[in-house]
């Protein structure tokens, strides 16, 4: 076999294409997020209207929105391992680090597809002003790494519990609300034609810590 | 039972003393008083917090379960004492600037502790398996860790601040009459020790509470 | 205490410097009592762990796969004369057990060749391919594993054991819904690799525990009542 480095790049890899693969032949996961988040976006515009002026609210619900998808998408991947018995395979195949980088990923990506139907739609729905796309996107980026790295941790630990679903917001909440927070702020200082550099350093900031120190704690997650 | 004595003694002259002896702060008036509970109800809060992460990550490095007593009743006393400061300092408000609730930078903090703290021991609820609850619990405890500084300093940073900063700060100079420091910091004490006391209570019962069940299992077979 | 394991068996010989040591090896789920303390040293060729149900013999396999962290007592795995930690072990070691569970929308063919890729096999569709052939499922291979027979999935368990070849085989109720065919490839395997591989069977059934040379006997007392 080869060296360690290469061998957990391989199996991150493999997980990472498992993944997509299982959730492109079922689907479920994808249909139901998508659902959710175009629900709750016609909710928010239906009620609320069209916003072009109010870069401050429009930044807050944009970030809401993607924040309840989220909590609504990512704590899947976990649970289906532990409903289909499948993490004795899994523990069997790669380190608990390269399960967890390589859901991780699968994590981004699934959020990338979310935001790429969501995002336009509700600039468009909102009548928001054309954002500065530069800075828009990189909060989007910086902000769905922080959500993601922190949603597949807690995704793990949950799908170890009895009652997974309604916990997995609790137990993710005081974990979001930075971002929450640094994604709401940069976006309304984008939309203000301000500076987005420290919200989006504390996004990059953040984001890094969780993933550092949940890189560190994996180890420990399914040691039974 | 002489230190719980003389617990209970110092606690009762502190409170007394801070409604008879202390003087109002010109601000604040009649309101200087809660200085002394919601304060170090709010110290409390951070100390256990840190405590229990602390023994979390002991856990995970040794796997001995008395750690975990001691993060588990750490979490549950501080969760009580989170709940007072929020209480009081909402009171507070009230009295000072008229409502109840304003999502300042240290009413956001306090209420971001809260949630810690409730996720935290929410996740203890849904494990029945003392090990398992032990380390998922431990993991937790060391990422909600990370997040604790940007909720305290960070955020706060980002929103605007009702705070009366210059006079009730107590990391800094606290230009103030020297009784009100006095009573301050024998109040910090006195609560100090408080959880302190009922910490060792509820380690004490959860050790127990483990012991209890395993000689019922050994009994059983 | 374990007991009566009979006599090693003049064939067996150390395979690749491999041995797995165990001292006062036992475990707990809480307070129950899973697994008494197990002592024993395996080296090569084929030994049987045997006992009544809820003995402990899952969980002694889970334990040497390095899935399960045990409550007291150590074990020592040694490959090419180098120790294997509990995270390194499931790259030298083969593991089919019933709980192993596979992805249903996946076929047999791509689960394997999903484990070959992980665990950084050169080529992973070929040695998933020769792991189908080699257990005789090279017909259904393509099939989503939602198709399978439980004797068709006992195959695929034991050919997701055999990826790579590795130094040791744990293998849990191995024979368990196959067929006489079934039965007679599982054999032939095992005698194959036996020279060079440390086979430790967990079972109930004589015709698994009679190919070993070796018997570590699970007593099962004060462990609950056997099934």
């Amino acid at each position: 076999m080869r060296d360690d480095a290469s061998s957990s790049a391989a199996a991150i890899w493999a997980i990472l294409r498992k993944e997509c693969r299982s959730e492109w032949r079922t689907r479920y996961g994808i249909s139901a997020a998508l659902l959710f988040s175009v629900t709750t976006l016609t909710s928010v515009s239906f009620a609320v209207g069209r916003l072009g002026d109010r870069g401050d609210i429009l930044a807050a619900l944009l970030w809401i929105v993607l924040l309840f998808a989220s909590l609504a998408a990512l704590s899947h991947s976990f649970v289906r391992e532990v409903e289909g018995h499948t993490l004795t395979l899994l523990r069997m195949v790669a380190s608990p680090t390269s399960i967890a980088l390589g859901k991780l990923l699968f994590n981004l990506l699934f959020l990338g597809v979310l935001e790429l139907v969501t995002v336009p739609l509700f600039l468009v729905l909102m009548g928001a002003p054309p954002p500065h796309w530069g800075a828009f996107l990189a909060l989007l980026g910086l902000g769905s790494a922080a959500l993601a790295a922190s949603s597949t941790l807690v995704g793990a630990l949950i799908a170890q519990t009895r009652s997974r679903g309604s916990l997995f917001a609790a137990v993710s909440l005081p974990l979001l609300l930075p971002v929450l927070a640094a994604a709401v702020a940069g976006t309304r200082a984008q939309w203000s034609d301000g500076s987005i550099a420290a919200p989006a350093r504390m996004l990059a900031a953040y984001a890094l810590a969780v993933l550092a120190m949940s890189l560190l704690l994996y180890d420990h997650l399914w040691e039974e | 039972m002489i230190l719980r004595a003389t617990l209970f003694l110092w606690v009762a002259a502190t409170m007394v003393a801070a409604f008879v002896w202390a003087p109002e702060v010109p601000v604040l008036g009649p309101t200087t008083r809660v200085l002394y509970f919601h304060i170090p109800s709010a110290w409390i809060t951070v100390l256990a917090l840190g405590w229990s992460m602390v023994h979390s990550a002991l856990y995970l490095r040794t796997r001995d379960l008395a750690h975990d007593d001691h993060a588990a009743a750490s979490a549950e006393l501080g969760l009580l004492f989170c709940i007072a400061a929020t209480i009081t300092g909402s009171l507070w408000a009230r009295a000072m600037w008229g409502s109840y609730w304003n999502w300042d930078p240290r009413e956001t903090s306090i209420f971001f502790l809260m949630l810690i703290y409730g996720a935290y021991l929410a996740l203890r609820g849904s494990l029945d398996d003392p090990v398992r609850r032990a380390r998922l619990a431990a993991i937790y405890s060391c990422v909600a860790f990370v997040a604790v500084p940007f909720l305290m300093f960070v955020v706060p940073r980002i929103y605007f601040s009702l705070h009366p900063d210059p006079i009730i700060n107590a990391r800094g100079k606290v230009d103030m009459d020297p009784r009100i420091r006095w009573m301050f910091l024998s109040m910090l004490l006195a609560f100090t020790a408080l959880f302190f006391w009922m910490l060792s209570l509820r380690v004490r019962l959860g050790r127990f509470e483990r012991k209890r069940e395993a000689r019922a299992v050994a009994h059983a077979n | 205490m374990s007991a009566g394991h009979a006599p090693l068996a003049a064939v067996e010989r150390s395979a690749r410097g491999v041995s797995i040591e165990a001292k006062g090896l036992a475990h707990r789920y809480g307070t129950r009592l899973a697994l008494e303390p197990q002592t024993f040293e395996l080296s090569g060729g084929i030994a049987a762990v045997t006992g009544p149900n809820g003995s402990g013999k899952s969980t002694l396999l889970r334990i040497l796969a390095g899935l399960l962290r045990p409550s007291e007592g150590q074990v020592r795995m040694v490959v090419d004369g180098r120790e294997r930690g509990a995270a390194q072990r499931r790259t030298v070691v083969g593991l089919a057990t019933p709980e192993l569970s596979f992805y249903e929308e996946m076929s047999a063919f791509e689960n394997l060749e999903f484990a070959a890729e992980a665990r950084g096999l050169e080529a992973p569709a070929a040695a998933a391919r020769e792991a189908l052939e080699r257990i005789g499922l090279a017909g259904r291979a393509m099939d989503r594993m939602s198709a399978l027979s439980s004797g068709m999935r006992q195959r695929v368990r034991l050919a997701f054991a055999s990826l790579g070849a590795p130094p040791i085989l744990l293998l849990d109720e191995p024979g368990s819904h196959l067929d006489d065919e079934g039965r007679a490839t599982l054999e032939r395997w095992i005698a194959l690799v036996a020279p060079s591989t440390l086979v430790v069977l967990a079972t109930n059934d004589e015709r698994e525990w009679r190919l070993a040379g070796r018997r570590i006997q699970l007593r099962g007392r004060d462990l609950g009542h056997p099934a």
